[in-house]
């Protein structure tokens, strides 16, 4: 099978991360709860992690680092513990459900939120629309580093900043950045980071993380044992305790380290480099293929993540998918991608698009036969 | 008897002053925080043989949570 889903999880994993997953289960105990060797070498596990995730992000506070269960836990967290008395909120024209459904689900409680049109290549006019969209009762900002669908790329170091002029927290949703863009916790505004461990962290399924560099902490979602300060009754306000009840997944996180120092070796700009590489390579082959219709601008790294999205004729994108897959051998993903409102954007919300989100593993052969396969199917469009 | 005892809620907060004392060439040990110390609570402590009032000046200039001090007889 070739694989381009890699904006839904990368794949394959390195064989670090695997290697990690497995040592992780047949030794690991329970971390942070009992005082045996075993307990504190996965205590010892789960904080290497933290700080190695810390370093990648330029983030001087690994206790900040929140292990959630996936990117949308660790927006939940932040949207739900930071609006649950009410308020408005700001997000992009281009966001995942991940950001759309908490907050449509807060409406009950009296939230209300504007969307910020995103102009692709003009940064100036986006920020703009975000200043535009601050109300004086606005309490967050959210919005992604890169469109899941159409990989364009928002100004969130912009729109950080801008933020904070206001005292308004900032929410960055890096599920589709992290590990492909740069991002300096230290020299940004970014209050919140939520991102997936699974995808350009390489780690399992199952991981994601939020870094939280603000005085304001969210409620948390969930309430429970931490192994810290038992005989209290109310949550422990320090991090990572609030917002890390039950038995963490010692697994994931240890296969989510080796991800990250797999990242941490490759290096970012080379990553990037490389995906990019790949992907400019796809919009170029396929923009002079008849019949494919492509949406954004060519790919380039200040302004796109290296994600294709295409549609082959008059097919459904998920037909098209499927003949990917039967025929070709072909992993891509169609349809909506959970993110309607980026779809909105582009016209493409009854159809949905074909997406190829390239990884470190891919390679030009690859590129060319997904390539040739569109060819072939929009021939007999 | 001196302090050789920094309480600690969490192994999140144990490691981290932990690592601030290797980073300073002060050795140190992870151990649970002894019940008759626990007051109730769970949680580690670092236990320090040398250099422990520099040791603890070092935690708290990095707001490391501690949850006091204590001397105890551990060989």
């Amino acid at each position: 099978m070739i694989y381009f889903d890699n904006g839904a999880t990368t794949f394959p994993k390195p064989k670090t991360v695997v290697n990690a997953v497995n040592r992780a289960m047949l030794t690991g105990a329970n971390p942070g709860r009992s005082g045996h060797q075993m307990s504190v070498r996965a205590g010892e596990l789960l904080y290497q992690c933290r700080v190695d995730a810390a370093r990648l992000f330029d983030f001087d506070k690994p206790e900040n680092v929140v292990f959630t269960l996936n990117c949308t836990t660790a927006l939940n967290t932040v949207i739900q513990g930071l609006l649950r008395g009410g308020g408005h909120a700001v997000i992009s024209s281009l966001e995942h459900n991940a950001v759309l459904r908490p907050l449509e689900a807060l409406r009950s409680r009296g939230v209300t939120y504007s969307i910020a049109g995103v102009e692709e290549g003009d940064s100036e006019q986006t920020v703009n629309n975000f200043r535009r969209a601050l109300q004086p009762d606005t309490k967050l900002v959210v919005c992604t580093h890169a469109s899941n669908v159409f990989g364009i790329r928002l100004p969130v170091e912009r729109i950080a900043a801008l933020c904070r002029i206001y005292h308004i927290p900032f929410c960055l949703d890096a599920a589709q950045s992290a590990g492909v863009f740069p991002i300096s916790m230290r020299d940004s505004c970014i209050d919140y980071l939520c991102t997936a461990g699974h995808k350009g962290l390489y780690g399992p399924m199952g991981t994601g993380l939020l870094l939280v560099n603000s005085e304001r902490l969210p409620h948390s979602l969930i309430q429970g044992g931490t192994g810290s300060l038992s005989a209290q009754r109310k949550m422990p306000d320090m991090l990572p305790d609030r917002y890390e009840s039950g038995t963490p997944n010692l697994p994931g996180i240890a296969g989510l380290d080796a991800g990250i120092r797999f990242v941490s070796r490759q290096g970012i700009q080379g990553i990037l480099r490389h995906e990019l590489r790949l992907a400019q390579r796809l919009y170029d082959m396929l923009s002079v293929c008849d019949g494919v219709q492509l949406y954004t601008a060519r790919p380039e790294a200040d302004t796109h993540a290296p994600v294709v999205s295409f549609n082959v004729g008059n097919y459904d994108s998920e037909e098209v998918a499927s003949v990917l897959n039967d025929r070709y051998g072909i992993a891509v993903r169609a349809g909506l991608h959970c993110a309607p409102l980026a779809h909105e954007y582009f016209g493409t919300q009854y159809r949905g698009t074909v997406r190829a989100v390239m990884s470190v593993f891919n390679n030009n052969a690859q590129v060319e036969r997904l390539c040739e396969a569109i060819n072939k199917i929009s021939k007999k469009a | 008897m001196n302090h050789n005892l920094i309480l600690f809620h969490s192994m999140t907060s144990v490691l981290k002053g932990r690592e601030v004392l290797r980073r300073r060439g002060i050795a140190s040990r992870v151990i649970r925080t002894p019940s008759q110390l626990r007051r109730g609570s769970c949680g580690y402590s670092l236990l320090i043989n040398r250099r422990f009032d520099e040791a603890l000046r070092l935690i708290e200039q990095e707001n490391i949570p501690t949850a006091g001090v204590a001397a105890v007889d551990i060989s």
